[in-house]
């Protein structure tokens, strides 16, 4: 063989390699995002073509209005803004509470720091179902039950979060603090000024996460709220998934409706939510 | 050097190393003091109220006998319910299911997101749409993935039958198939999460490590093997842990999906408690399987710690 | 991690501890009772209008046609405006009764399931609709005597009966013409469901049962042999106390419900999750061309049927199949009910009273019965224009209406009161699927369904202390 058809052949050999991995990263995508797109597909379509056999896999005659009566018959509309409320107060609340509390363990001194900060990481370690017959029991007590504090207040602070801030300004110079000591900083501005916006990636990461979270709760939500006013998009889904056959396109209708925000929010925020993971993995 | 932070107490994630004072910084070490508690005390609050008071007041539910509405009284019985609780083989069935449960879908997620990670981990153009679309489950929630595939497993309409892969009883139904297929929407949903994890450790391996392999004529599978695996090992550590964390606190799809049927078989603890709480009103009954349930993630938890730190590798 | 580990450990045991010292804190005992008067008077002197709440377990199509009743009531009249509040499904809604007792926060109204009828009389807190019926001089004797009698404990009727509905067999006309069957011949009793069920195989239909594991239509079949289900007269004579359903009528209905399983000629599906719907839906997709479930559902099959070229379906009702020709019995009566709260102020509880006349009116009823598929549960409803008009267009629709006056009115078709209705069905499920998915005999799975059920009732009993 000549040398010639030897670099051919491994030309073509590399050609169809990069056509066949492309084609094994679409089959792969296509399974993935197939869900997905058959939600899309079935919301817009007659409930009697969602059952039909073989399956519809594209809307030839979309049915929009499904979408208005999940937003108007669904309560979607109401669910989304006390969705947006509650995942609001939340975010904020687990951020502030993570940086004050990252603050002290990474900057200052203190009595019991390490026995603490065990006490913070022992909290990833109880599951949310444990707690919940005493605590539906405290909203109650505080006057909470079917209120925005009783949906947000449990959530406002995590020992993820916390930790997380913590090993964020733990990468800060140590120095830093020092010098701005000398500048006449008392910690508080420190923290605000110095701090915080050095760490902005890990308080974007922290936002996406908990945002992420505090949207996506399904149980807390069902157990503390008791009518239409209160209750988030999850519960929304719940509900819908109970009208009967001949309205589940509404029921997909909902779903999109309750994936929308977070799609939005991940198209900006993309790069966050893959540090964050990265810093609660590894730290290079 | 990469040192690995886990947020479960190792040795690693110890308070950082003293530094040097400043005569500065010593004179201020008493308002410290005073800061740092304030600091911590609205954290400390909520952990407080809303995390630890429920676990020991759980142990102290779990020695009355309730009645099945508020306004009878309840009696004391002291272990007795702990004792007849622990000792059901609905309990017992139930750990099982648990722990089955967690195999089905950590190994699996971590698996098909470190596949998906180091497929996408190449030079290739438009690689970042397929990396959109691999991580995009993590716009869904647990509830909509269950609506989602609720229909896709349905046995008379959904994909399923078109697709030729039927069960007899249909696979909601089939004590054999139904936490598998719970499991799948599960590892679906969490998917894009994973995805995202592990490609983001991918890319903290440096590449010269990749191509040092390849001239020493490495194949795929070996550098796969014997490159990326090792450096991944935090990161897939990390995945198992939280991963199994996760597992163990899987309720939305159970509730949408099967209710903890058929015959119990996916009848995970987090839903037995919910049921027990809810659909029998027992608050007394329930707080004992909260409380094994937390002894259960403890000490799964601390397991996985020591027995997979060992094969770590944090040295590169 | 040793030290970490150690001051967790030594926490714990802190914490262990700290509970049992704390365990000996006493409770309060109960003092309320059901009440025997209503507070009919209590409206005139009240200052209007007098808001009340309603929590109610209806689906979203089911709740737009209450609320325009709730609607065409609040607008009718000054005194009393009704707000109705959905709590999701009737699991959720009495829970969150349940822990409305402890709080406070209770509604004036409450939807609940039939079956929930003995657990909310523990409970206390009912204003019998009896009791106001007798202050007020209103008469029941217009309601079907089955209705008036599933909801009458004790003499007192403490629940009103809003929304029934019933167990009805649901199959494909054109599979029974296909398979050489006369599709205006519906199967009578389970004997022919099976003898049919053989013919439409051989024809093609893959699985020609959709049986639904439902543990009340066990409940209808002992009711239409005209048996009883638990002791004590079904628990209208005095409280339940064990089931008595493991005899002959017991072990041929389980029998045949493994066979028709074993021998493929049906396929089950459960009643809880997603699944609910596939015996329905199997219909449509050819796989079933029989299914039980309840006439409720007829609305929403006929409109998923109606909406397409299903041309292969053509849905036929009948009453639901009887354990044998010879049984001389009746469906029970299924769907909710609604009571009234004592723990409301009088005037809320005589305004609660006024809403719930009104929703039982004959009007409301008709309106009801069309808009959502339940039945007119009086006679003057069934018989006025609208209803006989809608039924002339929708036979199919009076299927259950009449198979509900069919039968002899008895402790066993009147159906039976249990507190822990719950335990009591779930075991009753469990055992059926024992059957189904592990091939359990019929004869032990029904002896543990009979056992189980037995301590789950137990169990209640001795907690609220009978």
């Amino acid at each position: 063989m000549s040398v010639e058809a030897d670099a051919r052949a491994l030309h073509r050999r590399r050609r169809w390699g990069k056509v066949g991995r492309y084609a094994l990263l679409t089959v792969l995508a296509v399974i993935v995002i197939f869900p997905i797109y058959i939600t899309i597909v079935n919301s817009l379509l007659r409930p009697v073509d969602i059952t039909r056999q073989p399956p519809k896999l594209f809307p030839t005659d979309p049915q929009w209005h499904s979408y208005a009566d999940a937003w108007n018959a669904g309560h979607m509309g109401t669910y989304l803004k006390n969705s947006f409320i509650v995942t609001f107060v939340i975010t904020t609340g687990q951020v502030v509470t993570a940086i004050l509390a990252g603050y002290a363990f990474a900057f200052l001194d203190f009595p019991f720091k390490r026995t603490l900060f065990v006490v913070f990481l022992a909290t990833l370690m109880v599951p949310f179902e444990v707690t919940i017959v005493t605590n539906v029991a405290t909203i109650s007590d505080l006057g909470w039950y079917n209120t925005y504090a009783g949906l947000a207040v449990p959530f406002l602070a995590t020992g993820f979060g916390a930790f997380l801030m913590r090993q964020a300004f733990l990468t800060l110079p140590h120095d830093l603090r020092d010098a701005a000591a000398l500048d006449g900083y008392g910690h508080w501005r420190f923290l605000w000024r110095v701090a915080v916006p050095l760490a902005r990636p890990a308080v974007g990461a922290l936002t996406v996460f908990a945002f992420l979270a505090a949207w996506n709760q399904y149980l807390w939500p069902l157990l503390i709220t008791k009518d239409d006013k209160l209750r988030t998009v999850q519960i929304g889904l719940k509900q819908l998934q109970q009208v009967s056959i001949d309205q589940i396109n509404i029921t997909f209708a909902g779903a999109v409706i309750a994936v929308v925000p977070l799609v939005i929010l991940l198209l900006f925020f993309q790069k966050q939510l893959v540090r964050g993971l990265t810093a609660g993995a590894v730290k290079g | 050097m990469a040192t690995t932070e886990l947020p479960t107490g190792t040795p690693a994630s110890a308070p950082a190393p003293p530094r040097p004072l400043s005569p500065a910084r010593r004179r201020l070490r008493r308002r410290e003091r005073g800061l740092a508690y304030l600091l911590l005390i609205p954290s400390l609050v909520v952990f407080g109220v809303f995390v630890f008071w429920p676990l020991v007041h759980n142990v102290y539910l779990g020695f009355f006998r309730n009645p099945p509405f508020p306004g009878l009284p309840k009696h004391y019985v002291g272990f007795d319910q702990y004792r007849e609780v622990l000792g059901s083989q609905t309990f017992f069935d139930s750990v099982k299911t648990t722990f089955l449960f967690a195999i089905l879908t950590v190994p699996a997620g971590i698996a098909l997101g470190l596949g998906l990670a180091v497929l996408a981990h190449q030079q290739l153009r438009g690689i970042g749409i397929y990396r959109t679309l691999f991580s995009s489950t993590v716009a869904t929630s647990v509830a909509v993935a269950a609506v989602v595939f609720g229909t896709l497993m349905n046995p008379s309409v959904g994909l399923l039958p078109w697709l030729g892969l039927t069960t007899n009883p249909t696979i909601l139904q089939n004590p054999t198939w139904a936490l598998v297929a719970v499991a799948v929407v599960t590892v679906w949903q969490t998917l894009g999460l994973t995805f995202i994890l592990m490609a983001s450790g991918l890319q903290s391996v440096p590449d010269e490590l990749f191509e040092a392999a390849k001239v020493d004529g490495a194949g795929a599978w070996s550098r796969f093997w014997h490159v990326t695996l090792p450096m991944m090992s935090p990161t897939i550590f990390f995945a198992v842990v939280i991963g199994t964390i996760f597992a163990f606190q899987s309720f939305g799809q159970i509730d949408i999906l099967t209710q903890g049927g058929p015959l119990k078989k996916t009848n995970v603890l987090t839903y037995y408690i919910y049921d027990t709480l809810q659909r029998q009103s027992d608050p007394g009954k329930a707080a004992v399987l909260a409380v094994a349930l937390f002894f259960l993630t403890l000490i799964l938890a601390l397991l996985q710690i020591r027995l997979l730190e060992r094969r770590v590798s944090y040295e590169r | 991690m040793r030290g970490w580990q150690r001051w967790l450990g030594s926490g714990l045991a802190v914490v262990v501890l700290a509970a049992g010292l704390s365990a000996t804190a006493t409770v309060a005992p109960a003092g309320a009772a059901n009440s025997t008067t209503c507070p009919l008077d209590a409206l005139k002197k009240a200052g209007k209008p007098i808001q009340i709440t309603m929590w109610h377990s209806m689906t979203r199509q089911n709740e737009a046609t209450l609320q325009q009743l709730t609607d065409r009531f609040n607008s009718s009249q000054s005194d009393v405006k009704v707000n109705l509040v959905n709590q999701i499904d009737y699991v959720q809604t009495f829970n969150k009764y349940k822990a409305g007792l402890s709080s406070g926060d209770l509604p004036d109204i409450v939807q609940l399931q039939e079956t929930d009828q003995q657990q909310m009389i523990d409970t206390q807190t009912v204003l019998p609709a009896s009791v106001c019926a007798k202050a007020d001089k209103y008469s029941f004797s217009d309601f079907l005597p089955r209705v008036t009698s599933y909801f009458t404990v004790g003499k007192t009727q403490y629940a009103m009966p809003f929304n029934t509905s019933g167990p009805v067999l649901y199959y494909n006309k054109k599979a029974f013409s296909a398979a050489g069957l006369d599709p205006n011949t519906p199967p009578k009793t389970l004997d022919d469901v099976r003898a049919d069920a053989e013919k439409l195989k051989t024809s093609g239909v893959s699985a020609p049962l959709g049986l639904k594991t439902d543990p009340g239509f066990f409940e209808h079949w002992r009711a239409l042999a005209s048996k009883t289900y638990v002791n004590n007269n079904n628990g209208r004579s005095a409280r339940a106390t064990k089931t008595v359903y493991d005899d002959a009528l017991g072990r041929q209905i389980f029998t045949w419900m493994s066979g028709m399983v074993k021998d493929g000629l049906a396929t089950t599906n459960p009643d809880l999750g997603t699944g609910t719907f596939d015996n329905l839906l199997g219909i449509q997709s050819g796989t079933h061309a029989m299914a039980i479930d309840t006439s409720a559902a007829l609305g929403t099959i006929k409109s998923v049927l109606s909406g397409g070229t299903v041309s292969n379906v053509e849905l036929g009702v009948a009453p639901m199949p009887a354990p044998s020709a010879s049984a001389k019995g009746g469906v029970l009566v299924s769907g909710g009910e609604l009571f009234m709260v004592n723990k409301s102020s009088p005037a809320k509880q005589a305004a609660a009273w006024k809403y719930l006349k009104f929703l039982d009116q004959p009007d409301s009823l008709t309106t009801w019965a069309i808009g959502t598929g339940y039945l007119p549960i009086r006679k003057s409803a069934a018989d006025s224009a609208p209803m006989q008009q809608y039924w002339a267009q929708n036979p199919e629709f009076k299927v259950a209406y009449d198979q509900l006056l069919n039968g002899p009115n008895n402790v066993a078709t009147s159906g039976s009161v249990i507190g822990n209705y719950t335990g009591a069905r779930d075991a009753l499920r469990d055992a059926e699927n024992s059957m189904f998915l592990e091939g359990k005999d019929p004869k032990s799975a029904l002896k543990d369904a009979g056992s189980n059920a037995t301590s789950a009732i137990d169990d209640y009993n001795s907690k609220i202390g009978v």
